[in-house]
């Protein structure tokens, strides 16, 4: 079963997971308490019955994770060596950060994301902008994929070799299609109300539940912890 | 109606344009997976390359405010994609003055436009405020750990805080340079099918 | 009597930077309860007058403006958008820009949200517009992976969900199928049922007739004539081609051919001798499971495949018109044709030469629906030059005078007109020496004449030796233009047959 977290929540995982990314693990305690936080992100994502992206992102991790251990020790030679040495670092010093929003992005739907905005009191003008991010990386990705199919017919995916024209052959169509799009999206929205005087309402309903407060209460425990048993010790 | 004041139209296109400075962002992010050389690079690629939708952004909206909202949309996005938020400081910060100085302008004036735009590519620079906290964090440990300081100066030789001012210059110049590269794109395409 | 709910008085009005008054002189009423129906060619102003209703003009569009507009008693021009948004509701012709969320629960909920309802009001809504329409099995999916039809319905619940008592549909069905098409005729009915005020402007008017009650012939920015339902259906077919009207009604032959109704199994291919062959064309989007390599399709994956022609000859130098339902192929089969889907298998062979895989991208060009897509530089001379392997500015010259396009040669091409625009892709695709010209629906959303246009143009493209393919939902351009009719139905030719 699927555990219903409210965004809210979820914005408090990032928060917290992004703030014990930036501060690096010493001792095996904190590095347990790292991987804990890690491991919960992984584990809603199975419950959600994502287990392809679960269990790749736990390979990919666990794998960074023992090579680092491996391998740090040694004083690691060759350009190759520092090279994997690098990736292994990055990856087990930013893949929580990035398994959690993996994890927030993919669970949350937009307007729970606006519901719980619009909660928080962020105007009006924000969150119908943040809508329409949200609602226009699809919007690309769908011309961007139409404009690559016109470049392939043409045989211009390398712009001749010229890396400006590269840029250009993609972005200038994309743009037209993106301001064209636009101009008919505002006026189909604003025929339906959108830019009245009043405060927009969500049907969304947003409720804290136990399960939300359990993690609210694990994910500050953790980050305490962690930056009293580094600072503190 | 009062026309200085942000409308639902205006809201709607600084939503559009900050999906596709992102998608550029993330793009050029990709590339950074390459090789982790390429990210010092973010510096001169976003600007040059983002310049292209945010000169056409300039002309569309004019009015205070659109700069400031994307700014904060930008943050809001990197924060939720897990990038971190120490940025967002700067990447505000950034946008107002760089609306401030646009709206002293008119948003008619070039020269203004050019610096403005400078200075809103430094939010590019909060890219890279995790990596160098976390680099700096672990150089700290090392040297905690008996390692000399040159070994661990050798190792971060390219990250650490005496480089951020270092992007920050690039980020603003680059930014200026790609005003001028924007405003040629707009002019060849965009005025010329009459669309500006 | 019925209470007059629209009012135009003697609006004149002309569009921002545009050279010439998009309205003259356009006076109409509407009564409550009435289903209106403009009709005219591209630019004759159907849209403007859907505009000036919902108050897009002047409050959207600006321009200059005389006369007044008067919505259920309210002076438009006085009248703030949002006001209106619980009056009128409009349908627009893009079913791919017109809506605002992601997924289709927020799109309908989406007015309602705006005007600050409050949330249990706004479910009890939704239920109510949901059962009416009968979109259970739409709910909870996102937008992106509907189809045409299925966005347009969401649109139409989505304006619903705000009650307004006028509705205003502005080419609805321009970029639909037959089977959409026929679904929004349904939920138009129920709307007039409902006792609702609704004007629709169109091109398609066959599915129109017995629904409206009064239409309104448009030209040149002014109301020109008026029928009842009753004269309107009387206008025999010379009457709507003088009027450069499409049809009133379909053939019985395409009205089959589009319901998909006609026997596959008695309609004998035609004989070609001289042809382009298409051989082993099999592809699935969905991938079998793979370890290092991707297996190939083949003939043995049978129902698994999205296409599925093991041989085909195209007779030279004709156009052939490819029909069939939404989603049961057509697109891929042209996409695999012209060698976008780099997985599908597939030998095409021309004069005895046989070009596989990428090789496949210069014999066949494609012309894309949205031809935005594929026009890339500065001026219609480059564009066509980028096609070409060696520049040659004479030929290019040439392409573009038997177009029609030689004074704009220097233009922006997306300064051009839609049927300009198309007209340049065709260019290059000729410019690149494509054999095979196919067609992605070039004909959705254009008026009588403009239609008639693409027409004479692709049979002006196979007289002079391509072979051209047209996907499209038109009946009248298969009867105008087409030779040959072929009809795919799950991936598979269903038949391929001569036009009478």
């Amino acid at each position: 079963m699927a555990l219903k977290l409210d965004p809210r929540t979820k914005l408090f995982m990032i928060f917290a997971v992004s703030a014990v990314v930036m501060m690096s693990a010493t001792t095996p305690f904190l590095w347990m308490l790292r991987i804990a936080m890690t491991m919960v992100p992984i584990g809603l994502l199975t419950l959600e019955k994502k287990y392809a992206s679960a269990f790749r992102f736990l390979l990919l991790y666990s794998a960074a994770l023992v090579l680092l251990f491996t391998c740090i020790s040694e004083q690691s030679e060759g350009f190759l060596m520092a090279l994997l040495l690098g990736y292994c670092c990055i990856i087990a010093q930013f893949m929580p950060a990035m398994i959690t929003a993996w994890y927030v992005v993919r669970t949350t739907r937009i307007d729970e994301f606006v519901s719980a905005m619009q909660r928080m009191h962020v105007p009006d003008g924000i969150t119908i902008s943040l809508a329409v991010v949200m609602r226009f990386f699809p919007t690309i990705r769908e011309e961007y994929a139409s404009i690559r199919d016109a470049m392939k017919m043409r045989e211009i995916m390398l712009g001749g070799g010229n890396a400006a024209r590269m840029v250009e052959y993609r972005m200038i169509p994309l743009l037209f299609s993106c301001v064209n799009i636009g101009d008919e999206l505002s006026a189909a929205a604003i025929t339906r109300g959108l830019g009245g005087k009043v405060k927009r309402t969500s049907v969304e309903a947003l409720n804290m539940g136990m399960q939300d407060y359990m993690t609210i209460l694990f994910f500050s425990a953790a980050l305490i912890l962690f930056m009293v048993f580094k600072y503190l010790k | 109606m009062n026309d200085k004041k942000l409308q639902a139209k205006d809201f709607i296109t600084i939503g559009i344009f900050t999906a596709l400075l992102f998608v550029v962002e993330f793009a050029c992010g990709m590339l950074g997976f390459i090789h982790p050389y390429i990210v010092a690079s973010y510096v001169v690629m976003i600007p040059l390359v983002g310049s292209i939708p945010m000169m056409l952004f300039y002309t569309k909206i004019e009015k205070f405010g659109m700069l400031s909202i994307m700014s904060v949309l930008l943050a809001i996005i990197m924060f939720v994609t897990g990038m971190g938020y120490l940025g967002a400081p700067l990447i505000i910060t950034a946008g107002v003055v760089a609306d401030l100085i646009a709206a002293s302008g008119g948003y008619k004036s070039f020269k203004k436009t050019v610096i403005s735009h400078g200075v809103f590519c430094l939010w590019i620079c909060a890219n890279y405020f995790p990596v160098v906290v976390s680099a700096e964090s672990y150089r700290q440990d090392l040297l905690d750990g008996g390692y000399s300081a040159e070994y661990c100066d050798n190792l971060f030789r390219a990250i650490n805080y005496k480089t951020i001012p270092v992007l920050l210059i690039l980020c603003f110049t680059f930014g200026c340079i790609g005003a001028f590269v924007g405003k040629a794109v707009v002019k060849k395409h965009f005025e010329k099918a009459g669309i500006v | 009597m019925m209470q007059t709910v629209v009012e135009i008085r003697n609006v004149t009005h002309r569009y921002k930077g545009a050279g010439e008054d998009s309205l003259t002189g356009v006076s109409l009423t509407v009564k409550e309860g009435e289903t209106l129906l403009l009709c005219g060619a591209s630019g004759s102003g159907k849209t403007s007058v859907i505009r000036l209703v919902n108050g897009l003009i002047p409050h959207y569009y600006k321009g200059k403006m005389t006369g007044e507009v008067f919505v259920e008693g309210q002076e438009v021009a006085k009248t703030e958008l949002h006001e209106l948004a619980g009056v009128v509701g409009t349908v627009f012709q893009n079913p791919r820009s017109q809506f605002f969320s992601v997924d289709t629960d927020g799109e309908i909920v989406f007015g309602p949200e705006n005007i600050g309802l409050d949330p249990g009001e706004i479910r009890l809504r939704k239920e109510m517009i949901v059962e009416q329409m009968g979109i259970e099995k739409l709910l909870g999916r996102s937008l992106f992976e509907l189809s045409g039809g299925e966005k347009q319905r969401i649109a139409c619940a989505s304006v619903a969900a705000l009650l307004p008592g006028i509705i205003l549909l502005d080419e609805p069905s321009s970029n639909l199928d037959w089977e959409a098409i026929e679904k929004l005729h349904e939920i138009i009915r129920e709307w007039k049922r409902q006792g609702k005020t609704i004007i629709i402007s169109e091109h398609r008017l066959w599915y129109l007739k017995d629904i409206v009650d009064r239409v309104i012939y448009m030209e040149g920015g002014h109301i020109e004539r008026e029928w009842t339902a009753e004269e309107f259906g009387r206008l025999s077919e010379a009457e709507t081609r003088a009027l450069q009207l499409r049809p009133t009604a379909v053939s019985e032959h395409f009205s089959a051919a589009f319901q998909d109704k006609v026997d596959s199994n008695n309609s004998v291919r035609p004989d070609v001798s001289d042809g382009i062959e298409l051989k082993d064309f099999y592809f699935s989007y969905v991938h079998k499971p793979y370890v290092l390599w991707k297996k190939k399709f083949s003939a043995a994956d049978g129902d698994a495949l999205s296409l599925c022609i093991p041989e085909l000859i195209l007779p030279k130098g004709k156009v052939i018109g490819v029909i069939g339902k939404n989603g049961t192929g057509k697109s891929t089969f042209l996409r695999c044709i012209c060698g976008l889907e780099k997985d599908c298998t597939g030998i095409i062979t021309v004069d005895g030469k046989e070009y596989k895989g990428k090789r496949r991208i210069g014999v066949s060009y494609m012309v894309m629906q949205d031809v935005n897509h594929q026009l890339f530089t500065d001026s219609v001379e480059s564009e066509v030059l980028l096609s070409m392997k060696e520049k040659d500015a004479e030929r290019c010259h040439e392409i573009l005078d038997s177009l029609g396009l030689l004074e704009y040669k220097d233009t922006h091409p997306m300064a051009l007109s839609g049927g300009q625009k198309q007209r340049v892709a065709i260019a290059s695709a000729v410019a690149a020496g494509a054999k095979l010209l196919l067609f992605d629906e070039p004909t959705s959303g254009l008026d009588h004449a403009h239609m008639k246009k693409v027409g004479e143009l692709l049979k002006q493209l196979a007289d002079s030796g391509s072979t051209v393919l047209v996907s499209t939902h038109d009946p009248e351009l298969l009867e105008q233009c087409c030779d040959y009719e072929l009809c795919i139905r799950k991936g598979r030719a269903a038949y391929f047959r001569t036009i009478a």
